[in-house]
């Protein structure tokens, strides 16, 4: 068997063992090392300790323990809770108020955290209840929170584009800024769709109930002192990453620890919460980078196998042209995001297709984008939607259908989205080109 | 089920236990890292930006953390079932046939890959001791063999792990019952 198609076999064996359930870090290894060892020799082991190695020393991804980091203590502090009820009192007599104050808040947490888990519990703990008291329709609602939560995925710091970037050989950086616009494409559909059926039937989201508004006074008061502080160093955070001041590394760290010293200033951090933050940052980091260095290995394997060149090259003797071939890869993609999530996906299908991307001459930037957008759309698809699961699991009196029902209205702005990105390229290229002047 | 009841020996639950307290522990002690990697970095940040004196040592401190923190605290996440999986069939399973698979794919999968882990970076930890090698990239020029014994350290708390995981499955798979 020649070493091209040893490749093959240990994808199929690997895509089996994925399926069967066991954790795919381990899983990697072990089908990296004994068919490494088949086509390629003892090699295979030092290539073991040098890939695992590598991915230790790599500085950029070290960006991705701050980054949860962040996420997490703004999550334990309840500082997002009291940026949400500032912004649901500033808007309560607008019908729809409710919907635009998640998507706000959503919004804003999403350019401070890096993933999606925790931005849907905490939306759902903290606008769920209020949406309840307020009649809001609870397919919209749940929609809503869902879509709205999933945005912590694609925009910046986006833990999945630190995570592609030295996979598809780009700076995280240019993904980061590429990222923004799209990130706010998306976010403001969500808002002009909840907003026009909240105005063309008010009874999907009714103004507030006078005893949840507040006097403008107040509101103004909780605006300046308790939530500017919070949106400047989440924006500063990002700000000095675009700019290109400092590199996602740098700024992470300190966007960590300004976010600490807040939560300290604010008298919101004990013990118990510290404790849980810092415990779950260690373990979604060694869950990510522990399948990032194993995923290396794998990969160097199977790119000296010359398995991924040899797949490219079938493919595209099939002459299909560039858009073609393109929407056949997102539909993959797509599909693939069904049963896997997102790192699987970044750290061992987008490998496998990126020589063909190459050859196709697809901007890599670009593409990377429309995966991600294509890979925040996979959270939302029913039925194995893990937003929908996060939702009711704080939510429990929602059912299940109905927050399906909810989150395939937001699947059709999330095709629309990506459909625009895929026709304007411009929306993803305009803002990288313009931090490069 | 009336073996859903049976009481594990008091060896197995002993060795499960030990197993996980070490797992745990590392990780509880591993996870303060974060301290230190962010504080380093905010050091070198105000020295270079506001000082304008940059440290020599900042960097290679964070990624020597950062290496260490992530490879450590696999075990812990082992332990806490952090690592992902796909669960589409897997979730539906009974117990005992969720054990089952488990026990297999350890047998299978985990320990082969492991074992060949841990025996190649005893000699890449041991090579780079004796040789007292240094990172000739960086002007701080550390010594680099705690990285790669952090290294050769996670894979054997991995192994510990694993093995705990590994007597859990197979109670799983014949009494039908977590551990």
């Amino acid at each position: 068997m020649s070493p091209e198609w040893i490749g093959i076999l240990s994808l199929v064996v690997l895509f089996g063992a994925i399926f069967v359930g066991f954790p795919i870090a381990f899983t990697l290894i072990a089908v990296a090392l004994v068919f490494g060892l088949i086509g390629l020799g003892e090699l295979t082991m030092h290539l073991m300790t040098l890939q695992f190695f590598s991915v230790m020393k790599e500085t950029t991804l070290a960006s991705v323990p701050f980054f949860l980091f962040m996420g997490y203590l703004l999550e334990q502090s309840g500082l997002m809770e009291r940026l949400f009820r500032g912004v649901q009192l500033l808007l309560a007599p607008l019908r729809g108020s409710l919907y635009l104050a998640v998507l706000i808040t959503a919004t804003i947490f999403a350019a401070a955290t890096g993933i999606v888990g925790s931005s849907v519990t905490l939306l759902g703990v903290m606008a769920a209840p209020a949406m309840k008291r307020s009649k809001y329709d609870v397919r919209l609602s749940a929609g809503t929170i869902a879509a709205g939560g999933t945005l912590g995925i694609l925009i910046p710091p986006s833990v999945m584009l630190i995570v592609m970037g030295p996979v598809v050989g780009v700076p995280t950086t240019d993904l980061f800024a590429a990222a923004v616009v799209p990130g706010l494409l998306l976010s403001g559909l969500y808002i002009a769709y909840t907003l026009m059926r909240s105005y063309l039937n008010p009874s999907l989201g009714p103004a507030l109930p006078l005893d949840e508004r507040r006097p403008l006074g107040y509101v103004l008061k909780e605006l300046i002192f308790g939530i500017a502080p919070i949106v400047l160093v989440i924006m500063a955070t990002l700000g000095v990453i675009l700019a290109g001041i400092a590199t996602p590394t740098d700024a992470g760290a300190v966007g960590a620890f300004a976010v600490f010293v807040l939560t300290l200033i604010y008298r919101r951090m004990t013990w118990e919460k510290l404790k849980k933050a810092v415990f779950s940052t260690l373990e979604v980091s060694c869950m990510i980078l522990l399948l990032v260095a194993a995923s290396n290995f794998f990969g160097a394997v199977f790119s000296r196998l010359g398995s991924a060149t040899l797949i490219a090259e079938s493919l595209l003797t099939l002459n299909f042209s560039p858009t073609i071939m393109l929407l056949l890869i997102l539909a993959i993609i797509f599909v693939l995001g069904w049963p896997l999530e997102w790192v699987p996906i970044v750290l061992i299908v987008v490998p496998i297709l990126m020589p063909l991307v190459q050859k196709l001459g697809i901007d890599l930037v670009w593409f990377c984008t429309l995966v991600a957008v294509c890979l925040q759309t996979a959270w939302l698809s029913p039925p194995v939607a893990l937003s929908a699961y996060f939702l009711k699991g704080v939510v429990p009196d929602w059912e299940l259908k109905d927050i399906y029902a909810g989150m395939m209205q937001f699947m059709v702005l999330q095709i629309i989205g990506l459909l625009l990105i895929l026709y304007v390229p411009q929306i993803a290229l305009w803002l990288p080109a313009l931090l490069r002047e | 089920m009336e073996s859903t009841n049976k009481i594990p020996p008091r060896w197995l639950l002993a060795t499960i236990r030990t197993c996980d307290a070490v797992s745990l522990w590392s990780g509880k002690l591993v996870a303060w890292l974060i301290f230190p990697m962010v504080l380093s970095l905010v050091y070198e940040v105000v020295a270079r930006y506001i000082f304008d004196a940059p440290t020599t040592w900042a960097y290679d401190m964070t990624y020597i953390l950062y290496g260490s923190f992530f490879m450590l605290g696999s075990a812990y996440t082992l332990l806490k079932k952090g690592h992902i999986r796909t669960d589409t069939y897997y979730a539906a399973w009974s117990v005992q046939r969720q054990g089952l698979v488990d026990a297999v794919c350890y047998v299978v999968f985990y320990f082969p890959g492991m074992l060949a882990f841990v025996y190649v970076c005893w000699g890449f930890f041991v090579r780079s001791f004796e040789q007292g090698e240094r990172v000739v990239s960086s002007p701080w020029m550390p010594v680099i063999y705690p990285l790669k014994g952090a290294l050769f350290m996670a894979i054997v708390l991995l192994i510990v792990q694993g093995f705990s995981e590994l007597l859990k499955s197979i109670w799983a798979a014949r009494h039908g019952k977590w551990l």
